[in-house]
């Protein structure tokens, strides 16, 4: 089955721990019966297994063993970091539990004097109109005075100048009838007419106004 | 020439029956003291016998076996039951001292090495001879005989080293080591021959003197 002593040697290791297949061992037992060589390599082989065997074994030293056990004992001990968080929780609430009637009360007293206080500041609903907020009005016509005359078929157009106090300065009639009569029922109409002047960021300034009259004749 | 080999190891006998282990790892992944402290009366004395012959020096060995403890606590909630407990444990400890190993030469490659080693096994064997009135010169012998093997050991490439300490010295099967070391059965076979060969020529001349 072997060969050469090279290729026996390579089995030693198995013969002595008794892990060589039937066949094997008994080739090799035959072979080691005439190899003086390989004989001794293996009692060599054996001898120093035996040597490594009998090297004493080592105990662990009495303070060493001591301090694994005290090792183990605070390992055991050691809390996981969640106890830790909930144990400090639960003492942070206790602590907090003398507070906890006084605390509510004034809670609920702070409520009542914000609500207290915050109702006397809600401003009253007046019926002052709101400050226009546009930055630019035209000036326009409150009431126009009902006054009577005859514009004419083509009616007027007249243009009013208008001042900051909301009274007219002058105006201009660009188209129609101009006769007297026309123009002192118009000069009486303008006169006694309401407006309300132009403004620019909301303070009253100079404007005009266009009109446009026509007398609307209704039978009745 | 006898092939049967005693492995027989005192804390092999008092390790937890088989079917008795699933419940004695709940027991330790439940945080009970008196499960871990059985875990410690019955491995710290292997696993540091283990960790010693790895780091050769009782402070680093010490140093790793609360490392392995350590670890050992904090992973046994991950613990799957894979591998036997005694396997993983093994894992942890060859691990943690193959890692102490390769930081301590980084640390002290530099520094000189004091020839008055406090744990070499002169000093112990004196230590013992005073105390069981030994005959001077079988003390010695066996003094003599603990220093040339372990320094042929110590002298093995570590992956060599820990499986032929694994086996001649933990005697632990084949397929075990592998589990340890992670390794196929075939690569932990080819390593324990190369070792058990190197050993062979470092101490032929010893062994020769004693055996043949």
């Amino acid at each position: 089955m072997f060969e050469t002593c090279v290729e026996i040697r390579e089995h030693f290791s198995d013969y002595l721990d008794d892990r060589c297949a039937p066949d094997a061992r008994k080739a090799l037992r035959y072979h080691l019966s005439f190899c003086d060589a390989c004989w001794q390599q293996l009692e060599q082989m054996e001898a120093v297994g035996e040597e490594l065997r009998a090297l004493p074994r080592r105990p662990v030293p009495p303070d060493l063993a001591l301090r694994l056990r005290v090792q183990v004992s605070r390992e055991l001990n050691k809390k996981p970091w969640s106890q830790y968080c909930a144990e400090y929780w639960e003492r942070f609430q206790e602590a907090l539990r003398p507070f906890l009637l006084p605390a509510t009360g004034g809670v609920l007293a702070a409520v009542i004097c914000f609500g207290l206080f915050m109702g006397s500041q809600v401003a009253p609903i007046t019926d002052v109109p709101d400050v226009t907020v546009q930055l630019v009005t035209p000036a326009r016509v409150q009431e126009l005075a009902p006054m009577d005359f005859n514009t004419g078929d083509n009616g007027l157009v007249v243009v009013t100048q208008i001042n900051a106090e909301g009274r007219v300065k002058s105006y201009q009639v660009v188209s129609g009838e101009g006769s007297p009569e026309v123009m002192q029922g118009l000069d009486r109409m303008i006169y006694f007419s309401h407006y309300q002047p132009a403004t620019m960021f909301g303070k009253p300034t100079d404007g005009e106004v266009i009109l446009s009259l026509r007398r609307i004749t209704v039978r009745g | 020439m006898g092939t049967a080999r005693s492995v027989g190891i005192t804390f092999e006998q008092t390790l937890p029956a088989e079917n008795a282990e699933a419940a004695f790892i709940a027991e330790l992944r439940a945080g009970s003291q008196d499960a871990f402290a059985h875990l410690l009366a019955v491995y710290q004395n292997p696993v540091f016998n283990l960790v010693w012959h790895m780091v050769e020096n009782q402070a680093d060995a010490s140093d790793v076996l609360q490392d392995v403890f350590v670890k050992i606590f904090k992973g046994i909630k991950g613990f799957n039951g894979e591998s036997s407990l005694k396997t993983w444990i093994y894992r942890i400890a060859v691990h943690e001292a193959s890692n102490h190993r390769r930081s301590w030469i980084r640390r002290h490659w530099r520094e000189p090495v004091s020839v008055d080693d406090p744990d070499s096994p002169s000093a112990a064997a004196a230590a013992e001879a005073a105390s069981r009135e030994r005959r001077p010169d079988q003390v010695f012998e066996q003094a003599e005989r603990e220093v040339v093997v372990k320094q042929a050991l110590a002298s093995l490439a570590p992956p060599y080293r820990t499986v032929v300490v694994l086996r001649e010295i933990e005697g632990m099967p084949y397929e075990e080591i592998a589990q340890v070391l992670g390794l196929a059965e075939g690569t932990v076979k080819s390593r324990l021959l190369r070792g058990r060969e190197l050993l062979r020529r470092k101490l032929a001349s010893y062994v020769g003197k004693q055996h043949v």
